[in-house]
């Protein structure tokens, strides 16, 4: 797939071969760490998936090391997390029971897995009645292993490490999005995107407002009943009369438009960047997250080329020109790797900008790959085994 | 609670301050405060009319969470869009409550004069509340109205004023008929404590008591809208301001699907 | 100096860090997952049907009667009541049981359903209000979260809605 920026972006700095696959080694070690289990004990189908998951991550963290370069690699795995988790979550739904419909049976017996996406409106149900607003359970049963305990334990260990940059390195929706965008070279709608970009970036704000005020007044996850579009890709509530016969159409008119045909269009993450509210919520972790993106103004000549490859528009004139990022940015490194002049750089709050970028850059991508390869590894190793189990082999 | 005798004309000449006054002397007692429990022949004759106002404060105040669930996303975005500082945003929340309680004593007063046949006009509530919520839904869109021109400066004054509240860059000009507009709206919103008080408020003996009975619900409710004051405190930048005429815009889409699936369910079925 | 001193901090917080993600499969995950389960949170009632009232035992299987259901604040349900016949191996093919819901000794519903022998099969049923507490309801399945009759893994759900006036008292 082309990158929309690869024309403009910087030639890759090449490291050592060497040195890169010292500085791969700890990552390998961690995957195999996490994948021996699948070995040992998964079957003939998970243990194929759990070989190439290995593979798969450390080649493209080796591929970082040995570039410099952060986007393109990260690029492929997140497209790759956010097509094929469909296919192993679908299978598993079809395999269970024979429909991706949620029927309601389903939903009074506590066994539907919850989805981090509804997160921010549970908050105030859950603060003023200690009551959760989701069909799901709280703790883990045989039917449901995603209880809500689990996946917001996992949500929030998570958002420790990464902030913001959980949209670009854990969410499983976020990759298809990215993909879509990725498509053909030509961009479409630049202009449009440039000049309501600053009003485009605070839609999910209003969203996440909105969704949260009327998840507490009418005590329901709100989202996941009328906005989710990935709901079309996953599981929905079953349509059983006019109201939840709309809320599909509404589903499947938002992953349309913002996930496949805007993203191709616009070569952004229009999804991402200009509906999903969780994005906004996650954004507010980055004011305690210690990594960011910084421009050195010293070297910065304002060629623009930042804004421009960046898929959330989460840079403005301004903010170069302040040395930052906006509040919604994913540390994706897209900005990084397309500045020629190396000003947009990877920085440790607290330290100097443009001072040793690459350690500060290494510090994050260790955390936030080993988390990646925890959890989207699984996720794709899981997948692969339900395609290699599907596959006609002998 | 039974309604008071009729025609107790010592009543209605009671100045309100003493009616509170009773009001309070009324629950007091109930709760078993208040060692003496005498009351003169005046006293005696007030007291239903009390004790209607203490039931209809108490029932404001239990019930103030759903009018906060049903009215606060109203509230909340235009609270948002007005300057910042507790002055600005006194003098809004005060004009939103007055016509929300001009809504209320409207509601009273027809409450009252309808009386006993409020329970066969319930099967029209659906037309009334659908009919609300298309309103409200308009007002919100009318009052956040005014998106900035493509190529404007966020400096450059809107070219309609009227209607252009706020623009990106300019904190807005506070404008009175939105406040009371939503006020209005919302107060004669047909939520279910709504329906409670006004149930009540038709039993009692005269409208100056009907009338009393909502002041006091409504006081009750409003308490509950209070801490929208400490919006005054938030910064007002840009985004922020944009981010809630958004966010009305977003509610006005639901109130208005809300209000028309209602009233369409009222078409089919009759 | 105060440069350094922030450096120092910055390195060590991003060394921790690494520290905290390395730990998250293994220790963090879990601690997390625990205090949100001890945290005293429960589901909606308008999806787990609220707290058990009482259980009837009839010997094979138990009918469990849960505590009236009504909507918080601006909640879209039906005040309803839940009763579950578990387990479900366990029932006549043919249910016909009169149930006392509110612990008056009178009965207050009739429940009646035909399990089909198929457990992924679509279950419907009846319920006839002895009283105008309760709603009947005639051929009913998973319509909606306060009325339904419906299998649940090994339980079979049914859910009554209340007579709104008798809700309010």
């Amino acid at each position: 797939m082309a990158s929309p920026s690869s024309a403009l972006a910087r030639p890759p700095v090449f490291r050592s071969i060497g040195r890169s696959i010292l500085l791969t080694l700890p990552i390998a070690l961690w995957s195999l760490l996490m994948f021996t289990p699948s070995f040992r004990s998964g079957g003939r189908d998970l243990a194929i998936g759990a070989v190439l998951v290995v593979v798969f991550m450390t080649s493209l963290f080796f591929l970082m090391m040995r570039t410099g370069e952060t986007y393109r690699w990260r690029r492929i795995f997140f497209v790759a997390l956010g097509f094929l988790f469909p296919v192993g979550f679908i299978a598993s739904l079809i395999a269970e029971r024979g429909t991706m419909s949620i029927p309601i049976s389903r939903m009074v017996s506590g066994d539907t897995p919850f989805c981090f996406m509804v997160t921010p409106a549970l908050i105030l149900p859950a603060a003023f009645a200690r009551t959760i607003v989701f069909p799901g359970s709280i703790l883990p049963t045989a039917s449901n292993p995603h209880s809500i305990a689990v996946m917001i334990g996992l949500w929030f260990a998570f958002t420790l490490v990464l902030g913001k940059a959980w949209c670009s390195y854990a969410c499983f929706f976020g990759g298809m999005d990215e993909g879509f965008a990725a498509f053909g070279k030509r961009r479409r709608l630049h202009r449009f995107v440039t000049k309501y970009g600053s009003i485009l970036r605070l839609i999910p704000w209003a969203i996440l407002l909105c969704v949260v005020l009327l998840s507490a007044a009418l005590f329901e996850p709100f989202y996941c009943i009328w906005l989710c579009p990935f709901k079309t890709v996953t599981e929905f509530p079953a349509v059983r009369d006019l109201e939840t016969a709309l809320q599909f159409g509404v589903f499947v008119t938002l992953f349309a438009g913002l996930v496949v045909v805007l993203p191709y269009l616009t070569k952004k993450r229009t999804q991402c960047g200009f509906f999903c509210p969780f994005g906004a919520f996650q954004s507010l972790f980055n004011k305690i997250n210690l990594f960011d993106i910084r421009f050195d103004r010293e070297k910065c000549f304002d060629c623009g080329l930042c804004q421009t490859s960046c898929p959330t528009v989460a840079l403005s004139k301004e903010s170069v020109r302040e040395g930052k990022t906006l509040l919604n940015c994913m540390k994706c490194g897209a900005c990084v790797d397309a500045c020629k002049k190396d000003a947009a750089v990877w920085h440790l709050k607290g330290t100097p900008v443009g001072v040793k970028p690459e350690r500060a850059r290494l510090l994050f991508l260790y955390g936030a790959w080993a988390l990646a390869t925890m959890f989207g590894g699984s996720i794709l190793a899981n997948s692969i085994a339900t395609m290699v189990h599907w596959l006609p082999l002998k | 609670m039974e309604a008071g005798p009729k025609g107790p004309e010592p009543c209605e000449r009671l100045k309100w301050a003493e009616a509170l006054r009773l009001a309070h002397k009324a629950v007091t007692s109930v709760t078993g405060r208040c060692a003496e429990n005498r009351y003169t022949m005046r006293e005696m004759a007030a007291l239903p009319l009390a004790a209607s106002a203490g039931e209809a404060l108490v029932l404001g105040l239990t019930t103030g969470p759903v009018c906060l669930a049903s009215c606060g996303p109203v509230v909340l975005p235009w609270m948002l869009v007005q300057p910042k500082g507790i002055g600005p945003h006194s003098r809004q929340l005060f004009l939103f409550l007055a016509a929300r309680l001009a809504g209320y004593m409207v509601f009273a007063a027809v409450a009252w004069l309808v009386g006993a046949a409020i329970p066969r006009a319930w099967s029209g509530r659906s037309w009334a509340y659908g009919g609300i919520e298309l309103l409200l839904a308009c007002a919100l869109v009318v009052y956040a109205a005014g998106w900035p021109r493509p190529g404007r400066a966020p400096s450059e004054p809107s070219p309609r004023p009227s209607i252009h509240l706020v623009q990106i860059g300019q904190t807005p000009r506070p404008r009175p008929s939105g406040a009371v507009a939503l006020g209005f709206l919302t107060g004669i919103n047909l939520c279910p404590p709504f329906l409670v008080a006004g149930v009540r408020a038709a039993q009692l003996a005269h409208l100056s008591g009907a009338l009393f009975f909502f002041l006091c619900f409504f006081a009750g409710t409003a308490f509950w809208f209070l801490p929208f004051l400490s919006l005054g405190f938030l910064q007002r930048t840009p985004a922020v301001v944009t981010v809630a005429r958004m966010v009305a815009v977003l509610l006005a889409c639901w109130y208005g699907f809300s209000g028309a699936s209602l009233l369409i369910e009222r078409i089919i079925n009759g | 100096m105060r440069r350094r001193i922030l450096s120092i901090l910055a390195y060590t917080g991003a060394a921790l860090t690494l520290v905290v993600a390395a730990s998250v499969p293994f220790v963090l995950m879990g601690v997390f997952s625990k205090a949100i389960a001890h945290a005293g949170l429960h589901i909606d009632a308008a999806y787990s049907g609220g707290t058990v009232a009482r259980t009837i035992d009839r010997g094979g299987y138990k009918i469990v009667v849960y505590q009236p259901v009504k909507p918080r604040l601006l909640e879209p349900i039906e005040p309803f009541v839940q009763i579950v016949f578990e387990p479900a191996d366990a029932l006549p093919a043919r249910m016909n049981e009169e149930i006392d819901l509110d612990g008056d000794g009178q009965p207050d519903v009739r429940v009646s359903f035909s399990l089909p022998s198929d457990p992924n099969a679509p279950l419907r049923g009846d319920v006839a209000a002895l009283n105008g507490k309760y709603i009947s309801l005639t051929d009913m399945g998973g319509e909606s979260f306060s009325r339904m009759v419906v299998r649940a893994g090994k339980q079979i759900v049914v859910r009554i809605p209340l007579n709104r006036d008798s809700a309010r008292r």
